[in-house]
């Protein structure tokens, strides 16, 4: 997912699929077969998903291998729902990101925005600081952190789950390097015009900026929703479980239902794609919109 | 403006929700749930733990438990964190399995609660003794027996018949090749999966079969043993005849199985479960003969797998816990609902129930629970230590150089027993 956000930001896009139309079909023919491949393998993971939500978990273990759709769709459903209470989850999980995507991004953006358009003492140092933070293995915050909520009597909330990622170095690093390209001449402009610095930030730097803050916003999203071990260690309860929790509580020792699991994996991939196909818009729109007149 | 707007919206609904979620959490728990114990525990234990509180509550009104589904995984990630934060945000039972709760328990001597004190050893000729043994770590009790492992061979019948092999002629591993020979030649099917870079799962029951594991009574290397030897010879004479199929992962392995693509698998009672479950339309083509010995006549009594109950000593409803996991352990009929779920109960005053001389329709009508039932007071107590998960991977790669023939089977166990020796320091 990442590789193709930043892809499509390529403004190169464009031409590249240009030249490729005015090819000789033979090379054309060639080129298509060997996309066909590629699209085959990249599918296939989501077909076999499919496959195994909609078929008794032992059908996945035969041989030849079961390709095509079964008839246990809404059995394997009915059976999900009653191991995981699926809308109480897809509300957990829905909430937690959705939250997060809004309060990361206000504060990866103001911060990256700060990093490149402000002049200030230590910038680079506190910078530095935060790219060297990236570094940090996350096993390493665990304990210090689950301490620190289980002292603020805060294990087993939505804030536990999302608070402690709100400032995510690598957003604010692709924000940043996004914003270094703004024109600092338009904001000096619209200072010189009498806006405040917030109002500069809102109605001048962002507008222009929407590609840069949707592909950090699927990033962020994409991040949250697939975050397990944190959600694992901080929540206590199973009407608080996000999606990767719920599931990983589906594996047993000796029997797993991969009916259920694969109609799981299914349920939770749909709001990414949803997420994805919205902010794809705000890719298009930011490339042809251009802020400088 | 409507931006400014619209940003101010978005925060005030964040601190909002915010505050919302942190009145909402635990600290309205502990008060209002006072005599609410809260359980950890996976999949198939959670209702079959419900279950049991059901009939506990008859006798004890107002008692209450809440059991929490975590995978079997999970719950060590969770536990260590607690454990490592001081025994923060623990519950005050958990679900252990038998080759971690030494570990759990001696790195960290006071997490659980010592049942001794509370008067466990009245129930401890109705376990076996491998299991009591295992749980007394520094003269603690540190928990109560659940379901264990008896091992022994599941074979498919039908791929046995085709070859004209008889599975219940297979008294030794010897003869457990020479098997193998005859339906690899017969069939063209390999005798067993296993996943030799990956897993040592027949290493471990062999080594367990012999009374010894990675470590013996007195806490000595045993990777260069003569009893790791006699193990790791077979696993390689297997090898070496091409009666392996390796399968990487559990799902692979299962599914070999099932299909019929190997013959046997080696393994715990509880396999049943899987195999039951995942194979269902291969209904009658199953058999079950116990664990081949090294020499004719030895013992073939061994123990893969099974867990335990313990009660953290963070917790402050410690009588409460104590009594209804007493209940639970030496209810007989709780412990059959836990084998209906596949769980080979370690509570022997239910080994004379009918169902464990009923003949099973899906293992070709032979009674097979008799098989696992005969061998519990067999099997040799063994010492898993605080190390095993390190000399485990050790002794996973001293199999993978022993197969392969990178080094020879003495130089690869050599080696590793070497390389553990210096990561235990």
């Amino acid at each position: 997912m990442e590789a193709k956000t930043s892809n499509r930001i390529e403004p190169n896009f464009h031409k590249d699929t240009k030249v490729t139309r005015n090819k000789k079909i033979p090379q054309k023919l060639g080129m298509y077969s060997i996309l066909m491949i590629f699209l085959i393998i990249s599918i296939f993971p989501f077909y076999w998903m499919f496959i195994g939500a909609t078929n008794d978990s032992g059908k996945m273990f035969t041989n030849p291998p079961t390709l095509t759709p079964g008839d246990q769709f809404m059995k394997n459903f009915q059976n999900l729902n009653e191991s995981i209470n699926i809308p109480q989850v897809m509300f957990n999980s829905l909430f937690v990101s959705l939250i997060y995507v809004v309060a990361a991004l206000a504060v990866c953006s103001l911060a990256a925005y700060a990093f490149a358009k402000y002049e200030f003492k230590g910038r680079n140092f506190i910078f530095t600081a935060f790219l060297l933070s990236m570094m940090i293995p996350y096993q390493a915050t665990l304990i210090p952190l689950f301490r620190m909520m289980s002292e603020l009597n805060l294990l087993n909330t939505y804030f536990a789950v999302i608070a402690p990622q709100l400032c995510y170095p690598f957003a604010i690093f692709l924000l940043r390097q996004n914003f270094l390209a703004f024109p600092t001449e338009l904001i000096e402009a619209a200072r010189l015009d009498g806006a405040g610095e917030l109002k500069i930030f809102l109605q001048v730097v962002a507008p222009s900026m929407r590609p840069a803050l949707a592909a950090a916003s699927i990033f962020l999203f994409m991040t949250q929703w697939n975050s397990f071990m944190w959600p694992l260690v901080v929540l206590n309860d199973a009407s608080m479980y996000t999606f990767p929790v719920a599931l990983s509580s589906l594996m047993g020792l000796s029997y797993i239902d991969y009916g259920q699991v694969m109609m799981g994996v299914s349920i939770a991939t749909i709001p990414i794609i949803i997420f994805f196909l919205i902010l794809q818009k705000q890719f298009i729109s930011g490339m042809l919109g251009s802020a400088v007149k | 403006m409507k931006k400014v707007k619209v940003m101010s919206l978005i925060s005030i609904v964040l601190i909002i929700s915010m505050l919302a979620a942190c009145s909402g959490g635990s600290s309205e728990k502990t008060s209002k749930d006072d005599k609410k114990l809260t359980a950890w525990a996976w999949n198939i234990n959670v209702p079959v733990l419900e279950a049991a509180a059901e009939r506990f509550k008859k006798e004890n009104p107002g008692f209450e438990l809440e059991v929490i589904e975590i995978g079997r995984e999970d719950v060590y990630s969770k536990l260590t964190t607690g454990l490592q934060a001081g025994g923060q945000g623990l519950p005050d039972i958990v679900l252990v399995e038998d080759d971690r709760i030494q570990g759990y328990a001696e790195s960290y001597p006071k997490a659980f609660l010592d049942l001794s004190k509370y008067g466990f050893d009245e129930h401890k000729d109705k376990f076996p003794a491998s299991k009591t043994d295992l749980l007394t770590v520094n003269n603690k009790v540190v928990g109560f027996p659940f379901d264990g492992g008896p091992t022994g061979v599941f074979y498919r019948s039908d791929i046995f018949e085709e070859a004209g092999v008889k599975a219940e002629d297979i008294q030794t591993w010897d003869q457990f090749v020479e098997a193998g020979k005859a339906i690899k030649e017969k069939t063209g099917k390999p005798m067993l999966g296993l996943d030799l870079n990956n897993d040592d799962g027949l290493y471990r029951m062999m080594m367990n079969q012999q009374g010894s594991l990675y470590f013996d009574e007195k806490d000595e290397l045993t990777l260069s043993s003569q009893e790791s030897m006699n193990a790791a010879k077979v696993i390689k004479q297997l090898k070496d005849e091409g009666l392996v199929k390796n399968t990487v992962g559990w799902d692979a392995w299962i599914s070999a199985m099932v299909s019929g693509e190997v013959a046997t698998a080696p393994s715990g009672a509880w396999l049943t479960g899987s195999i039951t479950g995942q194979g269902k339309d291969t209904s009658g083509k199953w058999g079950v003969i116990p664990f081949p010995a090294f020499e004719e006549g030895g013992n073939r009594a061994s123990n893969l797998g099974g867990s335990n109950y313990v009660i953290m000593n963070s917790t402050d409803k410690k009588q409460e816990a104590y009594d209804f996991l007493e209940f639970f352990s030496t209810d007989e009929e709780t412990q059959l609902e836990a084998m209906k779920g596949g769980l080979f109960p370690t509570l022997n005053t239910i080994y004379d129930e009918p169902i464990f001389t009923e003949k099973q329709e899906f293992f070709s009508g032979q009674p097979i629970w008799s098989t696992f039932t005969a061998q519990m007071d067999s099997i040799p107590s063994v010492n898993y230590t605080g190390n095993y998960s390190l000399a485990m991977d050790e002794s996973i790669k001293a199999q993978s150089e022993s197969v392969s023939g990178k080094k020879t089977m003495k130089e690869a166990y050599k080696a590793a027993e070497k390389r553990l020796e210096n990561r235990i320091k």
